[in-house]
């Protein structure tokens, strides 16, 4: 069922593998990036919010 | 105060800060100047791009005098003044866009067929540019106060500004361009000016609304 | 009809909860989807008779293409809503939303890119949809930039929410004029849009994938919402319970 022979022929994707693969690398680096912010502001929130907390709590 | 008092008050305000005006045309007449300065000064490229240049600069400039429009009303309370007033906020600033519209256009129009001689602008399209910075600028003007009353917070907001308003401009340039490119091939152009009349119509109806909201939400 | 649902969903803490069970699992449903019909799409499906294998690209192009609209107009939607009613909710979607809209437009211009060096010979064509598809960046990143810049927050739910409207009514004028204007200047003479009709194999995995795309952004949606309903609330008990009880 598979469209491709080999595993080279895989990497290769006809003639344009590096179009193929590039494309694909970058969606990866953008969607990395976008979840990565995500989880990174929700600690931050969470991070300032407990200091806030706690200094109120404490005076 | 009545709605002709305001009138009265924001054509001496503007009259007394005219410098802003001239500015603002100076600047249409630098970009203007940019364009055979900066790609080439030859008949071949300006005159099918003629319309083009003016519309940009146009575009430009409008955002630039613009820019202010709220400002010192802002610093110095009047805004507050004018939703307190009774009056409704939607047609002051209808009638505050439109003096700012009359103060620039008349001008604009006294340039525009100068600078379409300078850019080899042939002369059966010019009056196709006039009648659509006729119709098209009071869209211009209409967009960018919102755009305006955005930004009048912010000590810095005049990039945001562009960067927040321009692409509403984009629709309003391609049409005015596409109908100047139209005449000079010989193309009918009736359809796009009724376009740009639509989407001034459009802005019309929507940006006193949209504009009274966010200086409501600005003057607190 | 029953309208509870849309009251519940102006009230943070309500929606708090409802996501911190719902968005993990969506997420993971979609990360899944977007795996089975990325990796169905790259190997399984059949090669292109006009494209040859370069057509892969179509598995995440044009799921972040449709993506970046469906956001868009979300948030235009979601303006409108406060425009009208104020509901609380709406500009914590729009502030949650923009970037990963701006993410989806960013994925569709770089992928349309590198698809259209080989295909076209050229990086950028001022086509119609790629063009579109900029002036929705450009939008995007405008109203991120609106959001950071108001200090205030009142006035920068207000001014984002009257931008999103705006684009909203604009949108189809610029798609519009884009249109026409590309017409005027390019007579035809790339025709890659559009595609032959696609036999079922290449467009399951197609479908897999864009169903993949809706639930990782949704997921991805309601994690950024969580935050800034917690930093927006955290004047309220509960949120301070929360945050100090388990951490969330």
């Amino acid at each position: 069922m598979m469209a491709f022979d080999s595993l080279a022929d895989f990497i290769q994707m006809g003639t344009h593998g590096a179009f193929v693969w590039s494309t694909y690398g970058l969606v990866l680096l953008i969607l990395a990036g976008l979840i990565a912010n995500t989880i990174q502001g929700r600690r931050k929130t969470l991070r300032q919010l407990k200091k806030r907390y706690s200094r109120e709590t404490h005076s | 105060m009545t709605y002709l008092s305001y009138f009265k008050a924001e054509c001496l305000a503007l009259f007394r800060t005219k410098q802003r005006v001239v500015n603002a045309l100076l600047f249409f007449v630098m970009v203007v100047v940019l364009f055979p300065l900066g790609i080439d000064p030859s008949a071949d490229f300006l005159s099918p791009a003629a319309g083009g240049i003016i519309w940009c600069a146009v575009a430009l400039s409008v955002i630039v005098s613009l820019e202010s429009m709220f400002k010192e009303n802002y610093v110095d309370g009047v805004l507050t003044q004018l939703i307190l007033s009774g009056l409704s906020l939607p047609w002051l600033m209808l009638i505050k866009v439109g003096v700012y519209w009359g103060a620039m256009v008349l001008p604009l129009l006294i340039l525009t067929p100068i600078f379409s001689e300078m850019l080899f602008l042939p002369s059966d399209s010019l009056w196709v540019l006039i009648s659509t910075l006729l119709l098209g600028s009071p869209g211009l003007f209409l967009i960018g106060s919102i755009g305006a009353a955005l930004t009048v917070s912010l000590k810095q907001g005049a990039m945001l500004m562009v960067l927040l308003i321009l692409p509403f401009y984009f629709p309003i340039i391609i049409f005015s361009s596409a109908a100047i490119k139209a005449v000079q091939l010989g193309m009918p152009y009736g359809g796009l000016l009724a376009l740009i009349a639509a989407i001034s119509l459009l802005a019309l109806v929507v940006s006193p609304v949209m504009t009274s909201l966010c200086i409501k939400a600005s003057v607190r | 009809m029953n309208w509870v649902w849309f009251h519940k969903l102006g009230s943070p803490k309500w929606f708090f909860q409802w996501a911190s069970k719902w968005s993990t699992p969506v997420f993971y449903l979609g990360l899944l989807c977007l795996l089975v019909g990325v990796i169905w799409g790259l190997v399984f499906a059949p090669t292109d008779y006009q494209q040859g294998e370069t057509y892969r690209i179509i598995y995440v192009h044009v799921p972040a293409a449709v993506l970046a609209e469906s956001c868009y107009l979300s948030l235009g939607v979601a303006g409108l809503v406060y425009l009208v009613w104020q509901m609380k909710m709406a500009p914590i979607f729009i502030k949650s939303m923009a970037p990963v809209g701006a993410a989806m437009a960013a994925i569709a211009l770089i992928s349309g890119a590198i698809w259209g060096k080989p295909t076209w010979g050229t990086w950028w064509v001022w086509d119609a949809r790629l063009t579109s598809v900029l002036v929705l960046f450009i939008l995007y990143m405008g109203i991120i930039a609106l959001q950071n810049t108001l200090e205030d927050v009142a006035l920068a739910n207000q001014a984002a929410a009257i931008v999103s409207v705006l684009g909203l009514i604009n949108l189809p004028i610029i798609k519009y004029s884009v249109n026409w204007w590309n017409t005027l200047h390019q007579p035809a003479s790339f025709g890659l849009t559009k595609k032959p009709a696609m036999p079922m194999e290449m467009w399951l995995p197609l479908l897999i994938s864009l169903v993949g795309f809706y639930f990782l952004v949704a997921g991805l949606a309601m994690w950024r919402m969580q935050s800034e309903i917690l930093l927006r609330e955290r004047r309220s008990q509960w949120v301070k319970e929360k945050v100090m009880n388990d951490g969330v």
